[in-house]
C-alpha cells in the first residue's frame, strides 16, 4: 500500500482526465461551428459552467471559513479537499476575464443590458444601468473573485504552515481564524452581488430578492455533493484512511438538509411571485413552465424529491452506493438548475437583439443566417414547447462541455492536493476530527 | 417496577464505564441496563442495541399529515367550501404546501411524543425509581438483574466490579 499522507497524481489519472478535457473542447469546437453569429450557445455553455464551478469553488472557501469561525472539528481531517477547490478561484477570475473580453468586444449577447441599442430604446434598461452596466459588471467581477481568492490562498497557505508549528501551537490558528471570520461577511454581501450580474442580469428586466440565496444554495449542495463523490473515490484509492464513515455521515446530512433548504428557497421564490401574480414577474415562472417542463419540473424532483427520499433513513447516509448515487443526481441536478436560470434569459435575449435582423449590421450574410436560424428556434421555443437542444434542454454537447469542465476541475484539484499533505497535522481539532463520531 | 433485586456499580467516567461494558459483554454478563447522566457516544453498539425505530413512526406520521392536510384543503376549497382567494382557482396546490408542510410536521412530532410514551409505559401517574440519584449528575451505572441469580453468579459480578473500578450497590 502506498503512503496515503501525500497524494499521487498518476499518469492514468491524467490521461483519463485529460481525455473528459479534450471531450469538452471537441464539444465547445463543435457548439462553437454549429452555432450562430455571436454563438449563444457556445457563450451560455461558457458561462454556466465558468459559474457553477467557480461557485463550488467558492461555498468550499464559505465552509471553511464557516467552520473554523464556528470551532468546528468534525471537518479537519479532510479540509485539504476544500482547500484544493477554493483555489480554483484563480481559474474561475481567468475564465470570467475571457467573459469580460466577450462583454467588452460584443462577441456574446448573453446580456440585454449590454447591448447598447436595445438600452436606448427601453425605459426600463436605462432606470437599470446605473447597475446593469459594463464597468461595474467588471469591476464588481474582479474585485470579488480577486479577493475570494486572495483569501483562498492566504487560508490554504497558513493551514499548510500550521503543518509545521508544534502541537498546542494557536498562533496560526488565531490568524486563521481572524481570516475566516472576515471572509463570512465579504463573501455574504459579494457573493449575492456577482449573482445578480453574472446570473440573475440574463433576465434583465426581472428581478426577485431571493434569488441570490437561491443560487447560493444551489451551489452549496452541488459542493457538498462533489465533495461526497471525491472523497469516496479518493478513500477507495487508500487516499484519507481517517474520513470514516461518521464523517460522509454528517456530509450527508448536509446535502439533505441543504437540498431541502434549497426546495424551501425555491418555493418561496416561486410561490411569492404566483400568488402576487403581477405580470412582469409571474412571465419568468411562465416561460420556463411552458418551454421548459422537463428542466422546471425534473429540477424539483432531482434536486428535491429524490436526495430527500433517498437520503432521509439513517442508514443510507452511511452506505456508499445510496450516497454516490444521491450525490451524483444532486451534482448534475444543480447543473441543470443553473441551465434553467441561464438559458432562458440568454435565448430570449438573443432572439431580442439579433432575431429581429434589422438592427444589427455587424452581421455577416452567412452568419446572420445562422443567427437567423438559432433565433427562429429560439422563437419557436418561446412559443411553442418543441425542445430544442442546447436551447430549452440540455443537449448532449451541453453535457460533453459540462463533463468537460468537471474533469478540469478535479485535474486542477488533484494537482493542488499533490502539493500539501492531505492530512493536517497542526490543526487543534485534528485530534477530535480522526474521533468524531455521530 | 416490581420486586426485583438490582445489582449496580457506579463509574466516574464514561471511559471507564465503557471499557467495564465492552468486558462485561465478553464474559457474557448479562446486563440488565446501563444509566448514564449524558448520552455517551458509542456506547450502543458496545451494548449490541438495535437502533431506534422511533423516526420510523416519525415518516409514517408525517405522511399522514401530509395526506390530511393536502387532501383536506382539496376537499374544502373544491368542494366542501369553495372560495375564490385573490383569484386563483380553487385546487391552488402551491397555495396548499406550507399548510401541508406546517401539518406534517405537527403530525409527525406530536406522534412520535405520543408512540414514545406509550412504548415507554410513561402516563402522567407513572413513578420510576431511580438506582441512585447521583446517576442524574455525574456517575455512571451498569446494572444487573439478580433476582434469579445464585450465590456463585453474585459474586461473579461482583468480582466484575471490583476488577473493573466500580462502587457496588444493591436496590431490592
Amino acid at each position: 500500500m502506498k503512503e496515503a499522507i501525500q497524494f499521487q497524481f498518476t499518469s492514468r489519472q491524467k490521461i483519463f482526465l485529460s481525455g473528459f478535457m479534450g471531450l469538452g473542447v471537441l464539444c465547445m469546437i463543435i457548439i462553437l461551428f454549429t452555432d450562430g453569429a455571436a454563438a449563444p450557445r457556445f457563450w451560455s455553455n461558457f458561462l454556466l459552467n465558468t459559474v457553477f464551478f467557480t461557485g463550488i469553488a467558492f461555498i468550499a472557501l464559505f465552509a471553511i471559513s464557516a467552520m473554523v469561525t464556528a470551532y468546528s472539528g468534525w471537518h479537519t481531517v479532510f479540509k485539504r479537499l476544500w482547500e484544493a477547490y477554493s483555489q480554483f478561484l484563480l481559474v474561475g477570475l481567468i475564465l470570467m476575464i475571457i467573459v469580460i473580453i466577450g462583454l467588452f468586444g460584443n462577441f456574446h449577447h448573453l446580456y440585454h443590458w449590454a447591448d447598447a441599442a436595445s438600452v436606448e430604446a427601453d425605459e426600463i434598461l436605462q432606470g437599470k444601468s446605473g447597475f446593469l452596466n459594463k464597468g461595474f459588471y467588471t469591476i464588481a467581477t474582479l474585485v470579488t473573485i480577486g479577493v475570494w481568492y486572495y483569501f483562498a490562498r492566504q487560508m490554504r497557505a497558513l493551514s499548510i504552515e500550521e503543518d509545521e508549528v508544534a502541537f498546542g501551537d494557536f498562533s496560526i490558528y488565531k490568524r486563521l481564524k481572524k481570516y475566516a471570520a472576515a471572509f463570512l461577511p465579504i463573501g455574504a454581501v459579494t457573493s449575492a452581488i456577482v449573482i445578480w450580474l453574472w446570473v440573475m442580469s440574463v433576465d434583465a428586466h426581472w428581478y426577485s430578492t431571493l434569488f441570490a440565496w437561491y443560487a447560493t444554495s444551489s451551489w452549496f449542495v452541488a459542493m457538498i455533493a462533489l465533495s461526497i463523490l471525491m472523497l469516496t473515490y479518493l478513500r477507495s484509492l487508500g487516499y484519507f484512511p481517517n474520513v470514516s464513515v461518521e464523517h460522509m455521515h454528517d456530509l450527508g446530512k448536509y446535502l439533505f438538509g441543504f437540498s431541502v433548504f434549497w426546495a424551501y428557497l425555491w418555493f418561496s421564490q416561486f410561490m411569492l411571485i404566483w400568488y402576487g401574480n403581477i405580470g412582469e414577474e409571474t412571465i419568468y415562472f411562465n416561460n420556463q413552465r411552458s418551454n421548459y417542463p422537463i428542466l422546471f419540473y425534473g429540477n424539483l424532483i432531482i434536486n428535491f424529491v429524490a436526495p430527500f427520499f433517498i437520503l432521509i433513513r439513517n442508514d443510507t447516509k452511511r452506505k456508499r452506493g445510496t450516497m454516490v448515487l444521491a450525490s451524483a443526481l444532486v451534482l448534475v441536478g444543480h447543473w441543470a438548475d443553473f441551465f434553467l436560470m441561464i438559458k432562458p434569459g440568454v435565448l430570449h435575449t438573443y432572439h431580442e437583439v439579433v432575431g429581429h435582423g434589422d438592427g444589427h449590421s455587424m452581421l455577416g450574410t452567412a452568419s446572420e443566417q445562422s443567427a437567423r436560424l438559432v433565433a427562429d428556434a429560439g422563437h419557436s421555443a418561446e412559443t411553442a414547447s418543441n425542445f430544442v437542444s442546447g436551447f430549452t434542454i440540455p443537449g448532449l454537447l451541453d453535457i460533453g462541455v459540462f463533463l468537460g469542465f468537471l474533469a478540469f476541475f478535479t485535474y486542477f484539484v488533484f494537482m493542488q492536493l499533490s502539493k500539501a499533505r492531505l492530512q493536517p497535522t497542526g490543526d487543534p481539532f485534528i485530534g477530535e476530527s480522526i474521533h468524531h463520531h455521530v | 417496577m416490581e420486586n426485583r433485586n438490582i445489582l449496580f456499580g457506579l463509574y466516574d467516567d464514561e471511559q471507564v464505564l465503557m471499557d467495564a461494558v465492552r468486558e462485561a459483554k465478553e464474559d457474557d454478563l448479562d446486563i440488565l441496563d446501563v444509566y448514564t447522566p449524558f448520552p455517551v457516544h458509542g456506547l450502543d453498539p458496545i451494548l449490541g442495541l438495535a437502533e431506534s425505530r422511533l423516526h420510523v413512526v416519525g415518516f409514517l406520521f408525517g405522511c399522514v399529515g401530509a395526506l390530511t392536510a393536502f387532501l383536506g384543503m382539496s376537499w374544502i376549497f373544491t368542494d366542501e367550501w369553495p372560495m375564490i382567494i385573490g383569484g386563483k382557482p380553487y385546487w391552488s396546490v402551491p397555495a396548499f404546501i406550507p399548510i401541508t408542510f406546517e401539518i406534517t410536521v405537527l403530525f409527525a412530532s406530536i406522534g412520535m411524543v405520543v408512540v414514545f410514551y406509550a412504548v415507554n409505559g410513561l402516563t402522567p401517574r407513572t413513578h420510576t425509581e431511580v438506582l441512585h440519584p447521583r446517576i442524574t449528575d455525574d456517575k455512571f451505572a451498569i446494572a444487573f438483574d439478580t433476582s434469579h441469580a445464585t450465590e456463585d453468579e453474585i459474586k461473579q459480578l461482583k468480582s466484575f466490579f471490583e476488577r473493573s473500578g466500580a462502587e457496588v450497590h444493591i436496590k431490592e
